[in-house]
């Protein structure tokens, strides 16, 4: 355990530690933003156990080493090295970053069509400062959460998509992050910027992978800003290294009758969380948000939902499912928060997780905070083993007690693949959850 | 085949099974008729090998080894097969990828390879088109959502596929319109063989005007009280189980 105070000096230092390799994007607006958040790291509290949100686990391990920021882009990679795309190139626009880089050669797309933009955000500031000024950050949270200070503070790069209204792409977007460690332990800190003017549709699936087994440092932060009657399918697969700190925040931003869609698998990482939080900016929008998560040996795994219906007749799913086994942990933390003037709102959360064995552990909790009157929402958590009557039926016609297990498990995180229907997607995510547990 | 000798069998410190002799020879079937609570679904389960029964004493001898030492699964790779009469749902596992599981399970304990994905499909399919089993239900999870009917006769393609030495089936008849029954009956019957025995649990006649037995016992309190050939079936539809309950105790 780490004292305060050291946790502290970890911030600062990593902070100056990095400064050198953080590129001057050459913008006053976003360097006044980036010394903004430099100065919040020094005063934003570090996540202690009396904050709700870092109740269960703080990533301790993390502030026992120095990570660095790669000064060079990454050049020593090949296409083996993502061995994850769920489509052939002909199939999807691929991208691919590697330690908070763009990886041009890597990616067979890097569009730029009148205002239609795919690719490096650091390039896009060149083409598109404008529009990049008008929407990065806007989330404002760096200002109350040290690690995406943190992130601002170092990031050189990310991804940058931006639809014109009524754009639909022929293809889904398929983006890899990659991360590894060089002579000394990483720290890839990427952002991502998705615009979707109105009534366009895109979707974006992001793989965030390893090409090795150490400990880097991975953050993500995301902001998804949706336009009227926009529709985003959006599928993350975080299989990080077993040894690796992976942190994400998913800000999502729904104007009117906007559809949100995404499934969240998150098998990797020694320590890994994702926030996502999704804020409604105008009446009848809809975010669909589900998810399947495991947890074995010497992993730690953390999912917080934060939806806020501040508009009327939006509509909230949360569904997600959680495999721990071994000594594995896990956290779901669900939040709804239901303002006075969103009347018509329908919110439904709903997280169960299953244990494999005496020693994993799993800590759920659903918030519902209702200020409205006529509103319809629910939540339903549940935590349990597998049935023994299943596992009695499929061994009395001669398959294995492991296998039976193996079978049963997988058809629990089923009954959330099973809506996506695109048949390549579902199967690359039962491959990922499949390749946690020992055959 | 099996041979049961003196089985004493508790659930919860309870004695369910109480000194039970039962011999059944290849290619024999075997009806074991008698009340509720009697005891007929713990001796299929007992005899399976599903947790929480306790067998306080005797010997369950099947093709010359101790039954009782074997795992669940070994039991099924050594050819034994139970037709449940509550079939369990699996949510989540296709029925299909279950089937194919339960085949190659048994092959590799044979040391044989897995069969091929298309002539599985195909032993499957038609397996499933002689029991008038939608081939919807092949794709949708085990089990779930299935009508009574349809879990008797998903039961009866694992056993047609499973292909057992000793099947018993555990009131297979319970549930099933009259349809139904004679489509199940008909799975059952095509299987019967020189090779093959079978346990027919059943409350009621019924069953057996289709599938006929070699041997009927009845089984009151733990025992079995009677033996005799399928006239004694027809006796217990007229008469119910009073009277032998009533001859047992005197």
């Amino acid at each position: 355990m780490n004292s305060q105070l050291e946790r502290q000096v970890w911030f600062e230092e990593t902070v100056a530690l990095n400064d050198k390799a953080i590129i001057d994007s050459g913008f006053p607006w976003l360097e006044a933003m980036r010394t903004e958040a430099k100065e919040s790291i020094r005063q934003l509290p570090i996540p202690n156990r009396k904050q709700e949100a870092w109740r269960y686990s703080r990533p301790e391990k993390l502030y026992e080493h120095a990570y660095f920021t790669p000064i060079n882009p990454v050049t020593a990679l090949d296409e083996d090295d993502i061995v994850s795309w769920v489509y052939p190139e002909s199939e999807s626009y691929h991208l691919v970053f590697a330690n908070g880089f763009f990886v041009p050669g890597l990616s067979t797309l890097n569009l730029d069509k009148g205002k239609l933009h795919i690719g490096s955000l650091r390039e896009a500031l060149v083409t598109d400062p404008a529009a990049i000024a008008n929407w990065f950050a806007q989330s404002q949270w760096h200002k109350s959460d040290i690690f995406t200070a943190l992130n601002f503070a170092l990031m050189n790069d990310g991804l940058y998509i931006y639809l014109p209204q009524d754009t639909r792409l022929d293809k889904p977007i398929e983006v890899a992050y990659l991360s590894f460690n060089l002579e000394q332990p990483v720290s890839a800190q990427l952002r991502s910027l998705l615009v979707l003017d109105a009534g366009a549709q895109a979707s974006l699936i992001e793989h965030f992978i390893s090409t090795g087994n150490s400990d880097y440092f991975a953050s993500h932060v995301g902001e998804l800003f949706l336009g009227q009657n926009a529709v985003l399918n959006h599928y993350r697969l975080q299989n990080e290294s077993h040894q690796a700190h992976h942190l994400s925040r998913v800000s999502v931003r729904q104007h009117t009758a906007s559809e949100y869609r995404s499934v969240n698998i998150a098998v990797g990482g020694a320590w890994s969380r994702a926030d996502i939080q999704v804020r409604f900016t105008g009446p009848q929008a809809t975010c669909d948000i589900e998810g399947v998560y495991t947890a074995g040996d010497e992993q730690y795994s953390d999912f917080h939902l934060d939806i806020q219906h501040d508009q009327p007749a939006c509509r909230s799913r949360e569904n997600f499912r959680g495999i721990i086994y071994g000594k594995g942990q896990a956290v779901f933390d669900g939040r709804i928060l239901v303002a006075k003037d969103a009347q018509k709102t329908d919110a439904l959360l709903t997280n169960k997780n299953l244990l494999l064995s005496e020693d994993a552990e799993v800590d759920t909790k659903p918030q519902l905070e209702i200020y409205a009157d006529d509103v319809k929402c629910g939540h339903g958590t549940t935590v349990g083993r597998l049935d023994p009557d299943q596992i009695y039926y499929l061994r009395s016609r001669g398959i294995t007690e492991s296998v039976a297990q193996r079978m049963l498990s997988l058809g629990f995180a089923e009954q959330i693949l099973e809506h996506t229907e695109d048949e390549q997607l579902h199967a690359a995510m039962a491959r990922l959850i499949s390749s946690q547990f020992a055959k | 085949m099996l041979k049961i000798t003196d089985l004493h069998v508790s659930v919860d410190g309870k004695p369910i099974l109480k000194g039970l002799n039962l011999e059944v020879q290849t290619g024999e079937v075997h009806a074991i008729m008698g009340p509720n609570g009697s005891g007929k679904s713990t001796l299929a389960h007992v005899l399976a090998g599903r947790e929480g029964y306790e067998v306080t004493r005797g010997s369950v001898i099947y093709q010359n080894q101790d039954l009782l030492e074997l795992a669940i699964e070994q039991r099924a790779q050594e050819g034994l097969f139970l037709a449940m009469q509550y079939p369990v749902e699996l949510p989540g596992v296709n029925n299909l990828t279950f089937l194919r599981e339960a085949y190659n399970s048994l092959r590799r304990s044979r040391n044989e390879k897995d069969l091929d994905a298309v002539t599985f499909m195909k032993l499957v399919r038609e397996l499933a088109r002689q029991l008038e089993l939608p081939d919807a239900l092949l794709k949708r999870d085990v089990n779930s959502g299935f009508s009574g009917g349809e879990k008797k006769r998903n039961e009866i393609l694992q056993l047609a596929l499973l292909a057992p030495q000793l099947a018993i089936l555990d009131e297979t008849d319970s549930g099933l319109d009259i349809d139904a029954l004679r489509i199940v009956a008909s799975g059952v019957n095509a299987l019967r063989s020189p090779e093959r025995a079978m346990i027919v649990v059943t409350h009621y006649q019924r069953l057996l005007n289709y599938i006929e037995p070699d041997v009927v016992h009845v089984m009151i309190d733990g025992h079995i009280v009677r033996s005799g050939n399928k006239s004694l079936a027809l006796e217990l539809e007229d008469r119910g189980y009073g009277w032998i309950s009533e001859e047992a105790v005197a």
